[in-house]
């Protein structure tokens, strides 16, 4: 009995002992684990950290696919710009109109399509044609060809102009006609067709322009062509104007030389000089002379466009011809304009005069528009014309116009 | 007649003269240079149109229509070759936010008046006043948004109330990293807001 409790309470006391001793083990395990956890947790928090920094600072797998995307465009861009010799645009303007005058019914019209065509082969050549498509009174579809030039750009300086171009003489004719650019619907009076300015002609011309001096330039035009014509009244006796639709034929045989030369002294100043002689004549008859003086300018002062012109075409008397008298047209106008910051309207005015030997060409005008500019390449433009004329014709007849102009 | 012939006879002297001299004046052909076509730009197209966008054609239509420009406007040959370039260079519009390509492009940092002087002054003119019409006066325009629409406006480009022509993103100058226009807009609003 004795040595049964004895071995009891020595079993007793191992066990204790183990057990402290499996105790203390334990909670150095513990405090271990503790450790290693938070030093897991920390590295953890780092990783996290970095991470959210990575996300933040580098591109996701969609931005990268769109730089890609981007990159490819522009790879294409860039191979279409340098990889092709031939470059091609399609451009033009259009327009459709309301008038209303003093004597004549309103009516929807000046409806046009004018698509302008560009062919360009390197840095050297150019065709340029520009189709006029108007649908006249009667509802037929006019169509011409405003002008075809193939152009050879021979160094920075100069370029051959060649085929059937717009008179460079003045800046209505060749430059503000489109009426995407002209700020009023109407032409100025005098620089119509058959009036005071030149249209266009056939021949070739020398362009180009020259920079100098910090920001001042020199533009220039000179020109060798076939000339206008003469057109005779219904009576066949006086000479009614001068048709500059661009001839291929030359029926006096001889050429006509002009030219325009245009000074930028500062930016966005322009003064320009024009001329043109030679010889004119109506069919089966001896020439004439014939002349064309013409002085432009254009300014800008802030939001305020202000422009010129003057031109005048002079025909010589022939006592042979069976329109003996010599005969001269002259136009002239001064046109301003003004865009009102914050909002997207241009009030434009404009005087125009028109003076001819034929009184019932005559007329001035007075020409006040507000534009409304849906974009830079489209307005809409209401305007109102106070011409005075000869009484009781079209020339003395108030206007109300109003168009949509849209290039592109 | 003997008037007409020495008339007809000086226009082809002068030609034939104006070819010498032209054609005396050639020089080698230098690439489009960015800075001086927005100058150029600015400076000539107003003249007879308002300003287009640089957006409204391709890269690859822009260089007809700068033919027929230099040829209507009297440009030359290098006018033509800057404004070409400064147009191609306008036309890109971004497709992803400029922040990711600054991280990966290699951005070479000019100062914010640097910026100014060579991206900037040709539209907007040396005292912020606007160089060419419908250019808003920048002291006008500071206070009417934050800097993080500025921000916006110079980065993707913006047609302002009322003026016929946008400015292109970047002001035209494709090679400005976030960390330039965030200088150019700094020294704006230090030189010209109120």
């Amino acid at each position: 009995m004795t040595l049964v409790k004895t071995s009891f309470i020595s079993l007793l006391l191992v066990s204790v002992s183990l057990f402290t001793a499996n105790n203390a083990n334990a909670s150095s395990e513990t405090e271990a684990l503790k450790a290693r956890i938070q030093s897991m947790e920390k590295e953890l928090s780092d990783i996290k950290s970095l991470l959210r920094q990575q996300i933040n600072t580098s591109a996701t797998k969609a931005e990268v696919d769109a730089v890609k995307k981007e990159v490819q465009v522009s790879n294409n861009q860039q191979n279409e710009r340098e990889s092709f010799d031939s470059k091609v645009h399609l451009g033009g303007y259009g327009q459709v109109g309301f008038s209303d005058g003093n004597s004549t019914n309103s009516r929807f019209n000046q409806v046009q399509f004018s698509p302008i065509f560009h062919y360009q082969y390197r840095d050297d050549l150019l065709l340029e044609a520009e189709l006029e498509m108007e649908v006249e009174e009667n509802g037929e579809t006019k169509i011409g060809l405003e002008y075809l030039t193939i152009d050879w750009l021979i160094n920075d300086y100069m370029a051959l102009v060649t085929g059937k171009f717009l008179s460079p003489l003045g800046q209505f004719r060749q430059n503000l006609h489109p009426s995407w650019i002209n700020k009023l619907p109407s032409a100025p009076s005098g620089f119509g067709h058959d009036q005071a300015a030149p249209i266009s002609d056939v021949g070739i011309q020398l362009r180009g322009g020259i920079p100098f001096g910090d920001s001042s330039h020199v533009n220039y035009a000179v020109f060798v062509s076939n000339g206008p014509e003469l057109e005779l009244n219904e009576d066949g006796d006086e000479i009614e104007a001068v048709e500059s639709a661009g001839f291929t034929r030359d029926i006096d045989g001889n050429k006509l030389f002009g030219g325009r030369i245009g000074f930028l002294p500062i930016p966005n100043v322009e003064i320009g000089l024009s001329g043109s002689v030679g010889d004119i004549a109506l069919e089966g008859e001896s020439d004439r002379d014939y002349e064309v003086f013409g002085v432009d300018f254009y300014a800008q002062v802030a939001k305020l466009d202000i422009r010129g012109e003057y031109m005048k075409q002079e025909v010589a008397s022939l006592s042979s011809s069976i329109a003996e008298e010599g005969q001269q047209w002259e136009a002239w106008y001064l046109q301003s304009s003004y865009k009102f910051f914050t909002t997207k309207f241009e009030a434009v005015a404009r005087y125009s005069d028109f003076d001819s030997t034929h009184a019932d060409q005559d007329q001035r005008q007075w020409a006040i528009g507000l534009n409304y500019l849906i974009a830079p390449n489209a307005q809409l433009k209401l305007a109102y014309e106070f011409n005075e004329g000869l009484a009781d014709s079209s020339n003395d007849d108030d206007n109300l116009l109003l168009q949509m102009a849209f290039g592109f | 007649m003997l008037l007409k012939m020495n008339r007809v006879s000086f226009f082809i002297k002068a030609a034939a003269a104006s070819l010498m001299i032209f054609s005396s004046m050639l020089s080698a052909a230098e690439p489009g240079d960015i800075s001086r076509g927005s100058v150029d730009w600015a400076n000539n197209c107003a003249r007879c149109h308002n300003m287009r966008s640089a957006n409204d054609f391709r890269d690859g239509e822009w260089a007809p229509i700068m033919t027929h420009m230099r040829l209507r406007a009297g440009l030359s040959g290098q006018q033509t070759r800057d404004i070409l370039a400064f147009l191609q260079s306008s036309n890109n519009r971004p497709v992803v936010s400029s922040s990711v390509l600054h991280n990966i492009s290699s951005p070479i940092s000019l100062s914010g008046k640097a910026i100014y002087n060579k991206t900037c002054i040709a539209c907007h003119g040396a005292n912020g006043e606007g160089a060419i019409s419908g250019v808003p006066k920048l002291s006008e325009r500071l206070p009417l948004s934050s800097d993080e629409v500025h921000l916006q406006h110079i980065k993707n480009g913006l047609l302002s109330p009322g003026s016929a022509m946008a400015m292109p993103a970047n002001g035209g100058n494709p090679n400005l990293t976030d960390k330039d226009i965030a200088a150019v807009l700094k020294y704006i609003e230090k030189e010209f807001g109120q």
